[in-house]
């Protein structure tokens, strides 16, 4: 078994800046699993990951100068809202509806309306200012995990700071096999 | 990886050539404040350099720096370089055509001319990175006889990083080749050694030049001086995202998703 799955974010800044969305071609998900992913190269993503596996996460800047960060990774529950995640901020960063949860027709949990109990990681540096790039995005595959599921997760990115600058998509997702 | 930082050195060549110094006359930019930076816009930037190590205590981030220099009230540096070069073709190209035209004897018509073809100035040994030995004002035309007054500052050239945070080590300061023409295919940069938090000074050595007449004409006169900036490294553990601490399980939900 590979120990470690990566998984590469790469965004155009300035494109979802502008788009204010991270679809439409502003953002790249592409991992190194063996087992064969779906979608690469797309916020779609499917990657295939076996228990015990850890999974990484890295945000690649497609403009070296622009600041892009993961600013959160949250794993969505089925629709009911007892068993959705908790969800740590509501994100108030897009201004358009995403138009994949209407066309891909499957029911979304809405993390804005689930709890928000737990507390986002801190990214405080020493300075008191948030710098995202202290966080390392990676974590275990748990056993608990049902093999065949797709778990989908919410990737929320986080380009510069102020109120527009949370994106994020709800469509990637880990498929154990 | 953090993102690479930019910095602006915005000169105002007018002012610190009349004055000999660029105290007042230098405006620092950098794309950093969210992070921490203070003094953007003014002669005091002190850019922040936040740093991150792994908790073994090895280095987690490698910070580049990049320095652009520009010009108050010159053609703007998006301007294609060879734009000069071009405007100052053209104007000899048009003043031969007229002087193919122009009658026997007509003084005036030749004088106007001569202010169509307007000066060339020699350059200095010295002097780095003239585009063109035609004055041409700030809208890129000729500059007339009165050049000395309407002339198109050349942008100011760095050509040398100093002072205590490279002295130190702190950062590796070159010159390196670049696609970019618009600063003549050279730009410096450098890399921050992050693992050393405090704030160090820098010096930036940048040349202005200035157009002399002398007695063989007109001349760009390179004019060398001197303005500091500082560098502000921090260091900060890096951590996991998931649980604050160490590598911990993916938070996955309790029951499986319906597909």
């Amino acid at each position: 078994m590979k120990p470690k799955v990566n998984i590469v974010v790469m965004v155009d800044a300035v494109g979802a800046l502008s788009d204010r969305t991270l679809h439409q071609g502003n953002l790249a998900l592409v991992d190194d699993s063996p087992y064969g992913s779906r979608n690469p190269g797309t916020p779609e993503l499917v990657t295939t990951v076996l228990p015990g596996q850890v999974v990484q996460w890295t945000a690649i800047h497609v403009d070296v100068q622009t600041p892009v960060e993961i600013h959160q990774i949250t794993f969505l529950g089925p629709g009911e809202p007892e068993h959705a995640p908790p969800v740590t901020r509501p994100d108030p960063g897009y201004a358009a509806v995403p138009a994949y949860a209407a066309a891909s027709g499957v029911l979304l949990a809405e993390p804005e309306t689930a709890s928000q109990t737990a507390a986002p990681p801190s990214a405080l540096a020493s300075n008191g200012l948030e710098n995202h790039d202290l966080l390392v995005w990676e974590g275990i595959v748990p056993f608990t995990m049902a093999p065949g599921v797709p778990y989908r997760y919410r990737l929320s990115i986080k380009i510069h700071e102020g109120p527009n600058s949370l994106l994020h998509v709800d469509t990637p997702a880990l498929l154990r096999v | 990886m953090a993102q690479q930082h930019g910095i602006i050195v915005l000169i105002d060549v007018d002012n610190a050539l009349q004055e000999r110094t660029l105290d007042g006359n230098a405006y620092w930019f950098d794309n950093m404040k969210f992070l921490g930076s203070t003094g953007e816009g003014t002669g005091g930037l002190v850019t922040i350099v936040p740093g991150a190590y792994f908790l073994d205590g090895s280095q987690a981030t490698e910070q580049v720096l990049n320095w652009l220099p520009a010009s108050l009230g010159a053609v703007p540096p998006t301007v294609p370089r060879n734009y000069l070069a071009e405007q100052a073709l053209q104007t000899d190209r048009d003043a031969l055509a007229h002087l193919a035209a122009v009658g026997a004897g007509d003084e005036a018509e030749v004088g106007r001319i001569k202010e169509e073809v307007g000066v060339r100035a020699k350059q200095s040994r010295s002097a780095k990175g003239i585009p063109t030995a035609k004055i041409l004002d700030a809208t890129g035309h000729v500059a007339g006889s009165d050049a000395a007054d309407t002339y198109n500052y050349p942008t100011p050239v760095i050509t040398d990083i100093t002072g205590p945070a490279v002295e130190q080590k702190i950062m590796y300061p070159a010159q390196y080749g670049s696609p970019d023409m618009i600063y003549d295919g050279w730009y410096w940069a450098a890399t921050v050694d992050t693992s050393r938090p405090g704030i160090y000074s820098y010096t930036m050595h940048i040349q202005l030049h200035e157009l002399v007449e002398r007695e063989d004409g007109l001349v760009w006169q390179p004019v060398d001086l001197t303005c500091t900036s500082a560098l502000e490294v921090m260091t900060d553990p890096k951590r996991n995202a998931f649980t604050g601490a160490g590598l911990g399980v993916l938070p996955l939900p309790e029951f499986p998703p319906v597909p």
